[in-house]
């Protein structure tokens, strides 16, 4: 659908390890200014796919093209936020989140500059000099956040990122990010096992199942933007919410059942 | 500081126990150390012949040794030889240690020998070094630098090798070159093993320096309690023990006082493991 802009396109897709086939055939399009988040039961390879996309690991079959070429590594305008946070604890939030623009080779001057915008459009005003450890988890994915965005990513590469926070930090991250993609919208595809997560953020939401996993279904979300806390409020967010809930749902109730005969 | 700062500062306030002056740590250390003191003084006093060391003839001596030309040169040349070792050891062992956490046929060629050589005691090679070097202070220096490495390098190639995969994977993502990962992610992950080693080498290294001068007789603070332990004179014997002590407990301190200064991170970590 998006294919003439499509920013990422994923064609074929596979990937195995040793004898297990992670996932196979997966065929997408990723437009300029589109969120998409995929969604899957845990274990169906949501997360070596979205590594995939990065370069971090290779395909065994089938191709991955961002802005024209392929994958073969990570890439400048390309940016990931892990679920594990991956701050280095001996360095201050500042210089966490320096990190990116210091690898791209910015200037002293640049990062003096556009490191502290960064911090505070996440929120983290006043922690620069503060280590990982003096800090909550909320806040260090904050800083997560800052370090990937400051690099001005054209794709922003979503690992889980709010999977390792309490259900509160959650909420209050997933509005947060909403926010500052209205402010800077880029090309975001967002792995999640949240359902409700997935229907906030996506544009699209792809659903991964099977053994190996295969694109199941995808579901356009027809939720207007700028998406808020009353957006979910709204009967077309739950029943969108609901649609997503029976299509990953359906099978896993009948495996249930096999295990308990 | 904002409220937001303060209450992620707020740590929850342990609560203590009530305590008497004999649940004093400080106190109960002195009480000890007084009573060892008293015990020791009695004893030598009660069974012993003059000459031996007690702590009331330390005491007296004790001014009028560490003020000894003699003595401060003897000290200098022991300590000046354990630093000299131990930084030999920590820049040659940290380079072999990640080189081998890292590399992994570095590691599987020399693992098993580093292992041996680390339990070789070094008093077994000592005649081996003063062979090799001749009865001076290069064979001390070997003999502190053979005592030192092989736990600062065993040390470095655990922290290397048990680096996080997390750490690496954002290296990759954001482009890192692979030598700018060694410095900038491999070494600082791996600094708090690195820093157990170096512990552990200067205990080891202080042994070293002051075997090597009992065995080569070379100016030194353990050639000096050679000395007058045969010429009867224990108590300025004993002096240059405290001294070793002292720079034992000294060291250990400073690299303690290093860590919460410089790796407030660290210790952290250290807690959580």
């Amino acid at each position: 659908m998006l294919t003439s802009d499509a920013r990422i396109e994923v064609s074929g897709a596979g990937r195995r390890f040793g004898a297990l086939e992670v996932f196979r055939d997966v065929n997408l399009a990723v437009g300029e200014r589109e969120v998409l988040a995929i969604i899957g039961p845990s274990g169906c390879g949501k997360t070596t796919l979205l590594r995939c996309m990065h370069g971090l690991i290779p395909l065994s079959g089938g191709e991955i093209v961002i802005e024209g070429s392929r994958v073969a590594g990570p890439r400048e305008g390309v940016a990931m936020v892990f679920q594990h946070f991956g701050l280095f604890p001996w360095k201050t939030v500042f210089h966490n989140v320096a990190y990116g623009l210091k690898l791209a080779g910015a200037t002293q001057a640049e990062i003096r500059d556009k490191v502290p915008r960064f911090i505070s459009l996440v929120g983290l005003a006043g922690f620069e000099n503060y280590y990982p450890y003096q800090i909550s988890g909320g806040m260090q994915q904050r800083c997560g956040l800052a370090r990937a965005l400051s690099v001005e990513p054209r794709v922003l590469l979503m690992d889980e990122p709010f999977g390792a926070v309490d259900a509160q930090t959650r909420e209050i991250l997933q509005f947060e990010l909403l926010r500052i993609w209205e402010m800077r919208p880029t090309t975001m595809v967002f792995v999640t096992h949240s359902i409700e997560e997935a229907v906030l953020m996506g544009d699209r939401i792809v659903v991964l199942k099977g053994r190996p996993a295969t694109v199941h279904e995808i579901v356009t979300v027809d939720l207007p933007r700028p998406r808020t806390r009353a957006t979910l409020a709204t009967p077309r967010f739950a029943g969108l919410r609901e649609h997503v809930w029976n299509t990953l749902m359906a099978d896993a109730r009948r495996a249930e059942l096999e295990i308990v005969r | 500081m904002t409220a937001i700062q303060q209450a992620a500062l707020a740590k929850p306030e342990r609560v203590e126990p009530r305590e008497g002056m004999l649940d004093s740590p400080f106190v109960l250390k002195l009480a000890a150390g007084a009573a060892l003191l008293i015990a020791w003084e009695a004893v030598v006093h009660a069974f012993a012949p003059a000459y031996v060391a007690r702590p009331s003839g330390i005491a007296r001596v004790f001014a009028e040794v560490v003020s000894d030309r003699r003595f401060l040169a003897a000290a200098w040349a022991t300590l000046s030889a354990v630093v000299e070792g131990l930084l030999i050891s920590i820049a040659l062992g940290t380079a072999a240690g990640i080189a081998m956490g890292r590399v992994g046929t570095v590691e599987r060629v020399l693992r098993y020998y580093v292992n041996s050589l680390f339990a070789t005691p070094m008093v077994a090679i000592l005649p081996l070094l003063t062979l090799w070097f001749g009865y001076n202070a290069d064979a001390r220096l070997a003999t502190v630098v053979f005592a030192a490495f092989f736990s600062i390098a065993i040390n470095a190639c655990d922290g290397a090798r048990s680096v996080p995969l997390e750490y690496l994977e954002v290296a990759r993502s954001f482009r890192a070159r692979p030598r700018y990962t060694l410095f900038d992610v491999v070494l600082p992950a791996s600094l708090p093993y690195l820093l157990a080693g170096v512990r552990l080498a200067a205990g080891r290294a202080l042994v070293g320096a002051v075997v090597a001068e009992f065995f080569i007789s070379i100016p030194g603070l353990g050639y000096f309690i050679l000395f007058n332990s045969r010429t009867f004179k224990h108590n300025e014997a004993f002096v240059a023990v405290i001294v070793l002590v002292a720079v034992g407990v000294g060291f250990e301190a400073l690299v303690g006082w290093l860590t919460r200064r410089y790796l407030p991170w660290a210790r952290r970590d250290e807690a959580a493991r």
